[in-house]
């Protein structure tokens, strides 16, 4: 099995000019049949004649169909008439993207894990509680408020609430902040998580500080809309800093745990974990598909 | 076009057999339409506003359905002797299979006929007359197919133009009998038990 | 070209004078052929040509609403008109094309001589060709008012109960129903066929992970047509025993409901506009790589992404009935999972966008439409994803914003891709390039045409404008947008002119094609243009995604990398 002969031809050795090749028999009956049907079905809207010469052309469109391919199929003879085809290109040069190590389009080689996106989201979400409750306490005089603002807008709209009201201790508001907050803060640690592989190296920062900022001004722009009673009590100073604690602390927990390897290298099967013996072992050393550009010449 | 012979390709080279997988994109197909007649008669189940009710007027058919099913057996049989080349215990399971497959045309006919004329219900009467008999009809037409389908074969086999070698378009058309075998345990299930 | 002095090879495109014998000899071939290519050239002409009626029906719907208070239809017409029009352009244009595409490039694409049920291929044919026939026929036989004939005019989504025997009387809605039973038998027997075909007629070497993209998607638009279009031929059956038999599956007044009606018909309305889409995307999928001179980026993920999209799309329906009063898990459900069809299709616009990086862009005609296909699916995508809100949609629906949305998926996204496929392959088929100025004129009136129409109908949507009005007040605010509107829609008819033109002209005067016009990689260009009845003398073997290139660059083919 010489490799040179291998991509020489697309085609096996093939009948020369002037042989015959099997192909179906052109035939009528399809159409007979399909004509017949249509005047079947027509006749429900014209007149139960055309139904009749519907019908009437169905049965003969099916024997003549089943006589055309039993006992065996009808073929032609097609004499084959070997014409010229180039295949050739002119554009023979091949580049390939150049790929230096500070290139965007190289994936990290190692990564965090995604799940350490999510410890560090429990994580985070334990300790922004501490500067919320802070914040209740030393502005709002009861550690009630930041939950119940949180829970409040889950709940509805609070349109004739009192600030009183918000400092008083509610079961079922917390109960509602609760939930918001743990699936807010695992949701976030799981985009945390996922975004990781694109800025690795420096978890603190981008979940301490560029996150915070970008959500905060998110939320910013948008409350006044989405909720503007809620907008009205939010005190945006106070809201960084707790974004800023969850952002710093996940950072941390994610940076405690060990990077691993991504599997850049690796068929898309095997990163999928599937195995396919047939699909993967047939080239092992084979480096990752590049993306490949011709050049005129 | 240059014509080396090329030395890959000498590896096995096997693909699905066209005509199995034709009978099961048509099976896929038919299902569909089959879920939406069975979707509309769960729907409507207790909609009708006149009488008869399906409680009524419905009464289980426990001898055709076993009739119905167990032609899925016999047609299997028959598929393993023609394997065998065995074609008269072919011929004979073939033919046993289109009895119960007229046996069960032949026990909705009965039905259908106690319907209308002693129970009174068509397919305008009221919204399970419509759904009924959509549902079953849909199916015994299908049933009728495929025993025109089964006789045209058998006619064939009697004649002595089926041999071994169709053993493979014997098992696609009975691919087709086993399909509308299993669509009736649904159509029973739906019409008889949780509709009744 | 060689083949133009022998007869037998493929098409015979020789033009000269011809006896009536000839003509007669000449036609009946095409009236008794089995052959994959010459269906899939009859299921191409047939749908250009209901292009072309189906866009006179629209035009004529755009001078109607072009001013306050215009008569240039009556408005039994005018119904008449936009539901033939939604009829045609979905039935008859879209369905025959991507299939007219399908029958001709898939077997050449594996490597197969034909399809696997050639019979059953021309009986589809014919079948959706005399039902497209049967429902035209209702413009003369439709029983209507004064003995005039009568086309539907329920809408081409025919809710009921305005289907029924009671408030549509004659037989319109009937030619309607008929009809599209008839086609859609057609349908399921070509979605059959193409399926068996690239399971089980593939030449040596080409595995399912080496199919060419287009083929891929050429698979799993016809598994989605399987469980896609029986539904609307199991409601039709319905309707049609409600109308003939005196059934009550759509009868409120005899315990049934319209809504099972909405929810049938949608169940097949919306994964029909995957399997009008995927086919365009399957299109791109072949043109993008070849113009950027790139491999496609991302193939696994295409291929996970484009059977992604045939689920989703199954799960979605309802999102077109969120003002018919649903439960609120109803709504909520829908609006998700309506939203959850943008990520497989960002996957998709992602890897085009990767696969055109880096890459020595040719700008011909396939490209050009290609490239605005791209900008104009996303759009689309993203007013999709507006209109999946549920909130959103109470505002919205049934206003010139939804009909403006779906034509950008329509028009924007498919009937460019069409044009990018009917220029990339033309040559292929005819063995005559298509011209590149009268390209290039189609491209950008139809582009200026498209955008003027479609992008000011989102802001009539936003003014409050409902889709399906006769005429309207002048005090509304929309007069100067539907004038322009109507303006844009006489440029595409234009462009559509000039591209008709091109598509005549080329055929006769256009320059030699050769059997690789493109540089391109697949299979198909390995054949002469046009190819000959048999397409491959020996059958093919492969080795990777892109034989050609194999054979182009022996020193460093494909099957290196491909893992």
């Amino acid at each position: 099995m010489a490799e040179s002969t291998q991509h020489d031809t697309l085609h096996k050795a093939g009948p020369a000019h002037g042989e015959t090749i099997h192909l179906p028999a052109p035939t009528a009956w399809p159409i007979v049949l399909a004509f017949g049907c249509m005047m079947a079905a027509a006749g429900l809207v014209t007149s139960l004649w055309v139904t009749v010469f519907g019908a009437v052309l169905m049965v003969s469109g099916c024997v003549g169909w089943f006589r055309q391919v039993l006992p065996h199929e009808a073929h032609e003879d097609v004499p084959v008439v070997v014409q010229p085809v180039t295949i050739t290109t002119t554009r023979k040069v091949v580049r390939r993207l150049e790929i230096g190590p500070e290139h965007r389009a190289q994936l990290p080689v190692e990564t965090y894990p995604i799940v350490s996106g999510i410890k560090g989201g429990i994580a985070g979400g334990i300790a922004m509680i501490f500067p919320a409750l802070a914040y209740g306490l030393l502005a709002q005089h009861s550690i009630w408020y930041p939950v119940n603002l949180l829970g409040g807008a889950g709940v509805g709209p609070s349109a004739h609430i009192t600030t009183a009201e918000i400092a008083q201790f509610h079961a079922s508001w917390l109960a509602v902040a609760i939930v918001i907050h743990t699936v807010t803060c695992l949701l976030v640690g799981l985009l945390y998580g996922a975004m990781l592989p694109m800025l690795p190296n420096r978890p603190v920062i981008l979940g301490g500080i560029v996150a915070p900022l970008l959500w905060t001004g998110l939320l910013h722009s948008a409350m006044g809309i989405i909720n503007p009673q809620l907008d009205a009590r939010i005190q945006w100073g106070w809201f960084v800093v707790s974004q800023v604690t969850f952002g710093v602390v996940a950072g941390l927990v994610v940076a405690r745990e060990g990077k691993i390897r991504t599997g850049r290298g690796l068929p898309f099967f095997a990163r999928m974990g599937i195995e396919a013996p047939g699909l993967m072992e047939s080239h092992p050393h084979a480096g990752p598909p590049l993306d490949r550009d011709e050049e005129k010449h | 076009m240059s014509a080396i012979p090329v030395s890959v390709g000498m590896e096995r080279w096997e693909l699905p057999s066209r005509g199995r997988v034709a009978m099961l994109s048509l099976i896929t197909g038919e299902s569909a339409i089959f879920t939406i007649f069975v979707v509309a008669y769960i729907y409507y189940i207790g909609n009708s506003l006149t009488p008869p009710y399906p409680a009524q007027v419905l009464e289980i058919p426990f001898f055709n359905t076993v009739c119905l099913l167990s032609s899925s057996v016999t047609i299997w049989l028959a598929e393993r002797q023609i394997e065998r080349g065995k074609m008269r215990a072919f011929a004979a399971w073939w033919a046993l299979t289109i009895v119960l497959g007229a046996i069960f045309i032949g026990g909705t006919a009965m039905e259908w006929h106690k319907l209308i004329y002693i129970d009174g219900l068509t397919i305008r009467t009221n919204l399970f007359g419509t759904t009924f008999y959509s549902l079953v009809g849909l199916h015994a037409t299908h049933v009728g197919v495929g025993l025109i389908g089964l006789l045209t074969i058998l006619l064939f086999t009697l004649t002595g133009h089926v041999r071994v070698e169709h053993s493979e378009r014997i098992q696609v058309f009975a691919l087709y009998w086993h399909f509308v075998d299993a669509v009736w345990v649904v159509v029973f299930t739906v019409v008889y038990i949780v509709g009744r | 070209m060689a083949d133009q002095t022998l007869p037998i090879a493929g098409v015979d495109i020789t033009p000269r004078r011809r006896s009536t014998a000839q003509m007669l000899e000449w036609l009946h071939g095409w009236v008794v052929t089995v052959d994959h290519k010459r269906l899939g050239i009859l299921y191409m002409v047939y749908g250009i040509f209901f292009l072309l009626v189906a866009g006179v029906e629209a035009l004529a719907i755009r001078v109607q609403l072009a001013w306050p208070g215009m008569h240039f239809l009556s408005p039994e017409t005018y119904n008449e008109f936009f539901t033939m029009h939604g009829t045609t352009m979905v039935f008859l244009v879209g369905m025959t094309i991507i299939f007219g595409f399908g029958n001709y490039l898939v077997p050449l694409m594996i490597g197969a001589r034909d399809m696997a049920f050639p019979r059953l291929n021309a009986f589809s044919f014919w079948l959706t060709a005399f039902g497209g026939l049967l429902l035209y026929y209702s413009f003369i036989g439709g029983f209507g008012l004064y003995g005039m004939g009568a086309a539907p005019d329920t809408t081409w989504w025919a809710y009921a109960p305005l289907t029924e025997k009671a408030f549509s009387p004659g037989h319109a809605v009937d030619y309607w129903a008929l009809s599209l039973i008839v086609m859609g038998f057609g349908t399921l027997g070509t979605a059959i066929n193409v399926i068996a075909t690239t399971l089980s007629m593939r030449c040596r070497g080409m595995t399912l992970l080496r199919m060419p993209l287009f083929v891929w998607l050429m698979l799993v638009t016809s598994g989605l047509t399987l469980v896609t279009i029986t539904p609307l031929t199991a409601a039709q059956i319905m309707l049609t025993i409600d109308r003939y038999l005196g059934g009550h599956f759509f009868d409120t007044q005899a315990g049934g409901s319209a809504v099972v009606w909405a929810h049938f018909f949608w169940i097949f309305g919306h994964p029909e506009v995957y399997v009008l889409v995927l086919p365009a995307f399957a299109i791109a999928n072949e043109i993008i790589p070849v113009f950027s001179r790139k491999a496609i980026f991302g193939y696994p993920a295409m291929v996970a992404a484009s059977v992604g999209i045939a689920f989703v799309s199954l799960g979605v329906w309802a999102h077109h009935m969120f003002t018919i009063g649903m439960t609120s898990v109803g709504n909520t459900f829908f609006v998700l999972s309506t939203m959850l069809v943008g990520i497989p299709t960002g996957i998709k616009i992602f890897n085009w966008l990767a696969t055109l990086w880096g890459g020595k862009i040719r700008f011909a005609p396939p490209m050009l439409f290609c490239l605005a296909f791209l900008f104009q699916f996303l759009l689309a995508g993203l007013t999709g994803i507006m209109l999946s809100v549920a909130p959103w949609d109470w505002q919205l629906h049934n206003s010139y914003f939804v009909i403006a949305h779906f034509h950008y998926v329509l028009v924007g996204a498919i009937v460019f891709n069409i044009f990018a496929g009917i220029y990339y392959w033309y040559p292929k088929v005819t063995g005559r390039m298509l011209s590149d100025t009268l390209g290039k004129w189609h491209f950008w009136l139809f582009l200026i045409g498209f955008h003027l129409t479609f992008d000011t109908m989102h802001f009539v949507g936003f003014l409050g404008m409902p889709r399906s009005i006769y005429t309207y007040e002048p005090d509304r605010g929309w007069n100067t947008l539907n004038f322009w509107i109507s303006v844009g829609g006489m440029i595409q008819g234009i462009a559509v002119l000039i591209f008709a033109w091109n598509l005549v002209h080329s055929y006769f005067k256009g320059k030699e094609a050769g059997n690789d016009p493109w540089d391109a990689w697949t299979l198909e260009w390995a054949v002469p243009s046009p190819p000959p009845v048999y397409n491959f003398a020996a059958d093919p073997v492969v080795r990777s995604r892109r034989p050609l290139w194999d054979l182009k660059h022996p020193d460093d083919p494909d099957w290196k990398y491909e893992a």
